[in-house]
């Protein structure tokens, strides 16, 4: 969700340090690993919305995928290194929902709360994710 | 007519009802196009459940691990400071009234960071991590000799961030002379002396024998040793710069009692 590998290790930095100085407002309501999964994921949705706010911009069309050249064509099998590119390509609005219910596995529900959108806006974001996850996986434009 | 999207994909996630299935698989039993895109969603989420989860590399949990003894260390310093011993209008720490000693937080900082560098550095010397240990089976002679010249390599490389890291407590303890009184220092004195001879002891057992575990083990104690005795100078220089006298006495009791 974070978009790149160094962007997500800062953000886990900045997990653990906010966990760190939170700890004492952890009451044992809940499993600690599940307060530590809501306070990561509250962390990563603020930086994305922060990082979109910044960009003033959220375009929606592939224009910036031009140079992404998947390995794997229509008659091989996606390669997982293609996928993974191809995800962190995905423009930022339809990603946050894509990442949320088909790789983290929440449902339309549980995606609309936590991005504070509608279940139907969730399901729309998350099909054209995938619809442009195959265009740029397929090379189909 | 085509089904619409929301139907393509429900049919995918298989969240659509009896009828709606029945009419996309009517659909797509005579249109192709669509028929490729149920292919490759399908083959999407497949692919999807084959993504691992990224690990975090060791370097990432040092620098985090860093990052929170920093914090830890700067909240420590910052809270419980008595009048007189707030931080100077120049930021560089708080002064002391008795000593006016003007102490940078960054050296303070700097110091836990060198402090725990050591203690990854010693980490990567846990037995079984590496080749070290393993016997070497047949053909594997020369890739065992690579390893104990790895194991060498890796702990001069520790020494050499372990000695930054005294020499950074011996800059503190020179800047701060007076601090601890006589006795104490002669405590602290004896036991860094106990621990240095250990050190030397086994690090000529691994030097001698690279792959000897027992020994590479001696020495990573010994390290940890040393570091937590280090850990405890500072913090009872610490506490005598916040003018915490119970803190220090308590470190003291703690000193005495490994001594």
């Amino acid at each position: 969700m974070a978009g790149s590998p160094e962007d997500g290790e800062d953000l886990l930095q900045e997990i653990f340090l906010q966990a760190y100085r939170k700890l004492g407002s952890f009451k044992g309501d809940s499993a600690i690993g599940t307060w530590l999964y809501r306070l990561a994921l509250n962390h990563c949705l603020d930086y994305v919305r922060s990082r979109q706010a910044k960009m003033h911009k959220l375009t929606d069309t592939l224009d910036g995928d031009a140079s992404f050249e998947p390995t794997a064509r229509r008659e091989t099998p996606i390669a997982r290194l293609d996928l993974e590119r191809a995800v962190e390509r995905l423009p930022q609005g339809c990603r946050e929902a894509f990442v949320l219910h088909d790789i983290e596995g929440f449902d339309h529900k549980e995606v609309g709360k936590l991005l504070g959108i509608a279940e139907g806006t969730s399901k729309s974001q998350v099909f054209k994710a995938r619809m442009k996850l195959r265009a740029l996986l397929r090379g189909i434009a | 007519m085509h089904p619409n999207d929301s139907a393509l994909h429900d049919y995918v996630d298989g969240t659509i009802g009896t009828q709606g299935r029945s009419s996309v698989e009517q659909h797509l039993s005579t249109c192709p196009s669509c028929r490729q895109v149920v292919e490759d969603l399908r083959e999407i989420a497949c692919a999807i459940g084959t993504l691992e989860l990224r690990e975090p590399t060791a370097r990432v949990w040092g620098r985090i691990e860093r990052a929170i003894a920093l914090e830890r260390d700067a909240h420590r310093s910052g809270e419980n400071v008595a009048p007189g011993l707030q931080p100077s209008d120049d930021g560089r720490g708080p002064v002391t009234a008795g000593h006016h000693r003007r102490m940078g937080k960054t050296t303070w900082l700097a110091l836990a960071a060198a402090l725990l560098l050591v203690t990854m550095v010693g980490l990567r010397f846990m037995p079984g991590r590496g080749q070290a240990g393993t016997p070497p089976t047949t053909g594997e002679t020369t890739s065992a000799g690579d390893a104990a010249q790895a194991i060498e390599s890796e702990l001069r490389l520790a020494e050499t961030h372990y000695e930054k890291a005294i020499k950074g407590l011996e800059q503190i303890a020179s800047s701060d002379q007076g601090a601890l009184d006589p006795k104490t220092a002669a405590t602290l004195q004896k036991n860094l002396a106990v621990i240095d001879q250990a050190i030397s002891e086994s690090r000529a057992a691994v030097r001698a024998e690279p792959t000897n575990e027992p020994a590479q083990q001696s020495l990573i104690e010994n390290f940890k040793s040393k570091m937590g005795l280090l850990q405890d100078t500072v913090a009872l220089i610490n506490e005598m710069r916040k003018g915490n006298e119970a803190g220090a006495a308590r470190i003291v009791s703690g000193l005495k009692q490994k001594g």
